[in-house]
């Protein structure tokens, strides 16, 4: 136990900062997934024939191949992208892209696609009566998009982007082969480096589920709030 | 047109002037792993540290370069390599002929090798030889002892697990030696404690903990631990194809903490015994 303690000696603060690296990988990549999600939803539902192929394209890709291959690919061919870019502009030389930038825009490329269709699953399942109602007493376009449609999109969508949640905080474990000291990373050291795998393996795994129960919780809160005004049956 | 290809010849030789200055290697980073002690771990503080840790600052020192260390992940620590995140990698990588083509490795400076063990008293254990040799770069006196070993094994049985490089090591140097092969290394060690054979070879690691028990007491490390050819070239510094002359600074630099004994200190200093090659 003394193995996990806090200070120099114990590995129990180098644990927590990786867990809150986790979170932060997390968090921005599901902030980005979301971004990516919304503007693909409205795409696919409403956007020129072209764009939609692409976007079809994008979530059939990124859900059919493995998350660590994506990853390999924007890691190791990202790096080589942003390298042969700047050599046509004459540099020459290693240009370092921060791993946590290629983690969370990894991990965010794929929690976009999920998201993706979670949000154009809950605009098509706003009620076209009310749509249309507020078309009837001539409401403008954006005032209809910000009261009806946004908010209502939202209370539908929560429960699928919990689960989306969920799978992008998994997700980050992969980014440890970039470096990138989060969890899984930082529990493979410490086992490696202290011999004991079982030790760090299970603390991490504590840790994990520590975020993913927390924050489940975190939606299912949301989720009452977000269905105050809805009818209850 | 006229523009554009003035444009792309400044670039040109903007690109020219920077990798001319890249070449004079002022700073070397280094990939390691960190996770894989002795060799290459990290502290509770989130320091690295271990054999090779020491060697690398070492080596730096000697080569006049200013080092860093940068902690990578196992599965891409040759990507990572050849994309340039740092120029050479230090972590416990054995030189094999998949890896060679792909990157260059510098000589190797430490392997376990492999040891012979015999009844104490025995020929091969009354005779004196180099505590180590290095079959790739021997001196006159190391080939005198290697020959010296072929004489007082003529004749004798020697066994080996089959199909092993050790095997292939008696085919290859001891042919007046009788060879017997084993399906597995507790054969071989049985064998040898009921003196069936006069000798025993295989990875130093792999007898270390035979001798220490009962049925090993009889027993002992005899004749010099062995490296180079047959057995392999070691642990070795992973290098650029490209990077040929730091690929010279590193194996001159190597020569220079073996020659001083600066490698045994570490190797002792991390593993408890002499792993330097």
């Amino acid at each position: 136990m003394e193995k996990l303690a806090f200070g120099p000696n114990g590995w129990g603060d180098e644990m927590l900062l990786a867990m809150l690296m986790t979170l932060a990988v997390s968090v921005c990549s599901l902030l980005l997934g979301t971004v990516i999600g919304t503007l693909l939803a409205w795409v696919k539902l409403s956007g020129p024939r072209v764009l939609r192929w692409l976007a079809n394209g994008y979530t059939t890709l990124i859900r059919g191949v493995p998350e660590l291959l994506i990853i390999y690919l924007l890691f190791f061919g990202g790096n080589g992208a942003v390298m042969f870019v700047a050599s046509i502009f004459g540099h020459e030389g290693y240009i370092e892209v921060p791993a946590f930038a290629i983690g969370v825009v990894a991990v965010g490329l794929i929690s976009g696609a999920y998201s993706t269709e979670v949000i154009r699953g809950a605009v098509q399942a706003v009620s076209k009566g009310q749509l249309e109602a507020a078309h009837a007493i001539g409401m403008p376009r954006m005032t209809l998009f910000s009261r009806v449609l946004v908010p209502q999109t939202a209370r539908l969508a929560l429960p699928g982007m919990g689960n989306v949640w969920q799978l992008t905080l998994k997700d980050t474990a992969l980014i440890s082969v970039t470096g990138l000291v989060e969890l899984m990373r930082q529990a493979y050291v410490a086992s490696g480096s202290e011999r004991s795998p079982f030790l760090f393996y299970s603390t991490a795994a504590v840790l994990f589920l520590v975020l993913t129960s927390l924050s489940e919780r975190g939606f299912v809160r949301a989720e009452r709030w977000a269905n105050r005004g809805a009818s209850r049956t | 047109m006229f523009k554009k290809t003035l444009w792309l010849s400044l670039a040109l030789a903007l690109g020219m002037v920077l990798t001319a200055q890249a070449k004079e290697w002022k700073t070397v980073r280094i990939g390691t792993e960190g996770a894989y002690p002795p060799w290459n771990a990290t502290d509770a503080n989130g320091n690295l540290v271990g054999a090779e840790i020491d060697l690398g600052r070492e080596l730096c020192k000697r080569m006049q370069v200013e080092c860093t260390f940068v902690a990578q992940d196992w599965d891409g620590i040759i990507p990572a390599l050849q994309q340039g995140k740092y120029d050479a990698i230090i972590a416990g990588m054995s030189i094999t002929p998949e890896r060679q083509e792909v990157i260059n490795f510098s000589q190797g400076y430490m392997t376990d090798g492999a040891s012979f063990i015999t009844a104490k008293g025995s020929d091969l254990d009354s005779s004196s030889f180099p505590e180590k040799i290095n079959l790739d770069r021997m001196s006159a006196n190391e080939k005198a002892a290697i020959d010296r070993l072929v004489e007082v094994l003529d004749g004798k049985t020697i066994g080996v697990q089959s199909a092993t490089i050790h095997a292939n090591f008696v085919e290859k140097y001891l042919t007046g030696s009788t060879m017997r092969t084993y399906q597995t290394q507790d054969d071989l060690n049985l064998d040898m404690a009921s003196g069936r054979i006069d000798a025993a070879l295989a990875d130093t690691g792999a007898f270390e903990e035979f001798l220490e028990s009962d049925s090993g007491q009889s027993l002992t490390f005899a004749g010099p631990r062995m490296s180079g050819d047959v057995f392999g070239a070691g642990v070795g510094i992973g290098l650029r194809k490209s990077d040929t002359d730091l690929l010279g600074l590193f194996n001159k630099a190597i020569d220079s903490v073996r020659a001083d004994g600066t490698l045994s200190r570490i190797s002792n200093q991390w593993f408890g015994k002499d792993i330097s090659m």
